[in-house]
């Protein structure tokens, strides 16, 4: 008895012990870890990476290779691959190495990918993810170790929001915010469908439920009415009941900003759900895919998604050389929608590097953690996407609003401008 | 009176919260009068749709926890790969337009090559898995069904890649008729009428035949029924093929309902129909159609019916909770489920 009494206080005087020192740390640290360190030439004041003479210098990558939604990710893996070419998988006379894990595209995920790449002490930077999800718990994991994470398609407002937190501070995006994807989705609905009444549907993820709800707002603002905003979850088959529930509130549209499975069963299921059969449905950049095609089948055709504007005309200058790089090396056509950003995101990166990386007498590079982050901050160049320049919260491209419809079911024919093809503006 | 101590007032409280908003509920939607009847009959047409896939699922479970005491989690998949191999049947007939001239025979050639598919799988899963740890107690032959389960997902990942595929949708799939003055898709109701078939047919050979019989026999004491001169490992060997003929018939039911086949799809309606297995007291054969059919109405009708009465947003988000918060009301109430029997201390 008095053993047992004896391991409980001492249990006891252990948490009381971690609770004092927990508090006296104060909040929980939200910018790097590390302290200020000098190696070689440079001295940091949050750490140094030093790449050994002929070592390669390792970019990570994290972005969804596996599962529905691969292609978006693949796509943008293959964006980063081409910019490494284009540089001739070189730079300042080493090669360059891209060390990529499969997010998933959810949070769980994103958690285990960043913590993997945290790991890494000769990771400075990590491009991707695609999704949202992955973005919001990977990024502050990241900048605990100094890495600064180049977004290549993910879009939710809150990660560049000029209210974000500090533990945001090492992300920053080739790729626009939802904020512009919302206003460009709720004009087109109000003013070019003419719809007065919507209902919208998320999936709970952090893209879904923030673009949904400033297109909603933005909607509302014009003088539309949401009817309701819907909610299910990414592994759902069944939307027979929900869209029966949507239907006795005879929506004009039906806005489904979610991923590639459960957005594929709500576009076939309306169809065949009474009262639902020809409102129009409207999705978001999450669907630009072959394998959302393949997922839906005939209902595809019709369905218009709310998109950058990646036609050449809206493109940089070096877009068309890109695409055609893009096809011989992986002899199709670009899969999904981000690759420029991507390409754009490897370019940023190497300009950071090459801005601040400094080579000692033996050929040893040095590339300090916050010079590069601040770099990464104040490059300006013209990418494929258009141009590159970073605001203060970490947005640095820019945003060009269309609408593309699907025109055909065979997933052989995917090719942004035919299948699906511009319609607006 | 017995004095009712802190557990049992917690539990008192949360029978009153769930009735409370089941009846508060109900009533709201009601007096709201926002669905037409039509829309009812189609909240349950659709309930009726899953509840009968997920019962078909759920003998799997119960017919092989009946006989060998043990969670067999791997049936989620042998769903999915019933399912695949249906795909690469219909797809061809559907292209070549065989499906949609020759629907009987088509759907027969499906659900023929899906249940041997199936079945062929899980009489190996059973052979090479699961007999080598027959006599092992503990919860190995639990991790061992696991491990099968994510055997069978990553093969099929690896054979057939990541990526949704698309069942086909003949025409005469998509047309509706009359049943009563309602339109009920023809999809649903074939699947309704075919589940209920094929689980009665199941029920009469677990009933009426000899093999059902020595199953029986070695589901309330396997001991003794070895004893009385039954071959266990043909009642074993027997319960695996019924599960995966179910399992079978029910992935392709469940790819033509709802269109589509990826390497993960057997977890979710798995899970769910191991939960009606439960509800409905796990090893009985009616118990698991009552709770397949349970589960997916209240999924189906749940959140309209019992939610939106209450002004609650976005209900379809919380069907999965209302469905297991009512799953688990039953089952605090009746510990043995819907229809279980209570155990001998033997068997508990």
């Amino acid at each position: 008895m008095s053993t047992m009494l004896a391991t409980t206080c001492r249990g006891l005087a252990g948490l009381a012990a971690a609770a004092v020192i927990t508090l006296a740390s104060g909040p929980i640290a939200s910018g790097p870890a590390q302290a200020a360190q000098t190696l070689g030439p440079v001295t940091d004041p949050i750490g140094v990476v030093r790449v050994p003479k002929g070592a390669p210098i390792q970019i990570g990558g994290m972005w969804v290779i596996s599962g529905p939604d691969t292609a978006l990710g693949l796509d943008e893996q293959r964006g980063v691959q081409i910019a490494f070419q284009d540089l001739g998988g070189k730079l300042l006379g080493h090669p360059l190495k891209l060390n990529t894990e499969d997010d998933q595209c959810n949070a769980e995920g994103g958690q285990t990918a960043s913590t993997k790449l945290a790991s890494n002490p000769q990771l400075f930077v990590v491009l991707g993810p695609g999704c949202s999800s992955v973005a919001t718990p990977g990024a502050p994991i990241l900048w605990q170790q100094g890495i600064v994470l180049i977004g290549t398609g993910c879009t939710a407002p809150k990660l560049t929001a000029a209210d974000r937190k500090p533990e945001y501070d090492g992300f920053a995006r080739t790729v626009y915010s939802d904020s512009e994807q919302g206003k460009a989705d709720a004009t087109y609905l109000f003013k070019e469908l003419k719809a007065k009444t919507i209902v919208t549907i998320h999936d709970g993820s952090p893209y879904a439920q923030q673009v949904q709800q400033v297109t909603a707002d933005n909607f509302t603002a014009m003088g539309g009415k949401v009817l309701s905003q819907e909610a299910v979850s990414p592994t759902d088959v069944d939307m027979h009941p929900l869209l029966t529930r949507i239907a006795s509130e005879k929506p004009d549209v039906v806005y489904l900003p979610i991923f590639t499975a459960a957005g594929a069963q709500i576009v076939r299921q309306a169809k065949e759900t009474p009262g639902l059969e020809k409102t129009k449905l409207m999705g978001g950049s999450s669907l630009l895919s072959a394998d959302f095609i393949e997922a839906t089948g005939p209902a595809v055709v019709g369905f218009v998604i709310g998109y950058p504007d990646i036609s050449p005309d809206a493109m940089g200058k070096g877009y068309p050389k890109f695409v055609e790089e893009y096809k011989k090396a992986f002899h199709e056509a670009p899969i999904s929608g981000y690759h420029g950003n991507a390409y754009d995101g490897a370019m940023l990166a190497a300009k950071a590097i090459e801005k601040v990386a400094k080579t000692d007498k033996d050929g040893n590079l040095y590339i300090g953690k916050k010079a590069f982050r601040d770099a990464v901050f104040s490059i300006k160049f013209a990418g494929i996407s258009g141009p590159i320049a970073c605001d203060a919260h970490g947005e640095c491209s820019q945003f060009h609003p269309s609408v593309l419809e699907f025109t055909s079911a065979d997933p052989k024919s995917f090719s942004t401008g035919t299948n699906p093809k511009k319609i607006w503006p | 009176m017995a004095r009712l101590n802190a557990v049992d007032v917690a539990l008192w409280g949360m029978r009153v919260t769930v009735v409370l908003v089941v009846v508060v509920g109900t009533i709201g939607t009601l007096v709201k009068d926002r669905y037409t009847i039509a829309q009812w009959v189609d909240f349950v047409v659709f309930g009726l749709t899953i509840g009968a896939i997920y019962a078909q699922i759920a003998l799997g479970y119960t017919m092989v926890y009946g006989v060998l005491r043990m969670i067999n989690f791997a049936h989620g998949d042998f769903v999915m790969c019933g399912a695949f191999a249906g795909y690469f049947v219909a797809t061809p007939l559907d292209r070549s337009g065989y499906l949609q001239d020759h629907p009987v025979l088509g759907m027969s050639a499906i659900l023929v090559v899906a249940v041997i598919t199936s079945t062929a799988i899980a009489l190996l899963t059973e052979r090479v898995a699961y007999r080598p740890f027959r006599r092992v107690t503990g919860l190995a032959p639990l991790i061992c069904a696991i491990g099968v389960s994510f055997f069978l997902e990553q093969t099929f990942r690896g054979m057939f890649g990541s990526a949704v595929k698309s069942y086909p949708s003949p025409a005469w799939q998509r047309s509706t008729f009359d049943v009563f003055g309602f339109n009920v898709p023809r999809v649903d109701f074939l699947v309704i009428v075919l589940a209920v078939f094929f689980m009665g047919g199941l029920y009469l050979i677990v009933q009426r035949t000899r093999m059902g019989t020595a199953m029986r026999a070695v589901a309330e004491d396997g001991e003794t029924a070895a004893l009385m001169g039954i071959d266990v490992n043909k009642v074993v060997v027997f319960t695996f093929f019924l599960g995966g003929a179910m399992a079978g018939i029910a992935g392709v039911f469940y790819a033509f309902v709802y269109k589509q086949v990826y390497f993960f799809m057997g977890f979710t309606p798995g899970v769910k129909a191991f939960g009606a297995a439960v509800l409905g007291g796990i090893g009985n054969i009616p118990g698991a159609m009552l709770g397949g059919l349970f589960l997916g109405m209240v999924e189906s009708i749940g959140p309209t019916l019992f939610l939106d009465g209450l002004g609650i947003p976005a209900p379809y988000q919380l069907r999965d909770l209302i469905a297991f918060t009512l799953l688990i009301m039953v089952l605090i109430f009746r510990p043995q489920g819907l229809l279980g029997e209570k155990m001998a201390k033997k068997r508990a």
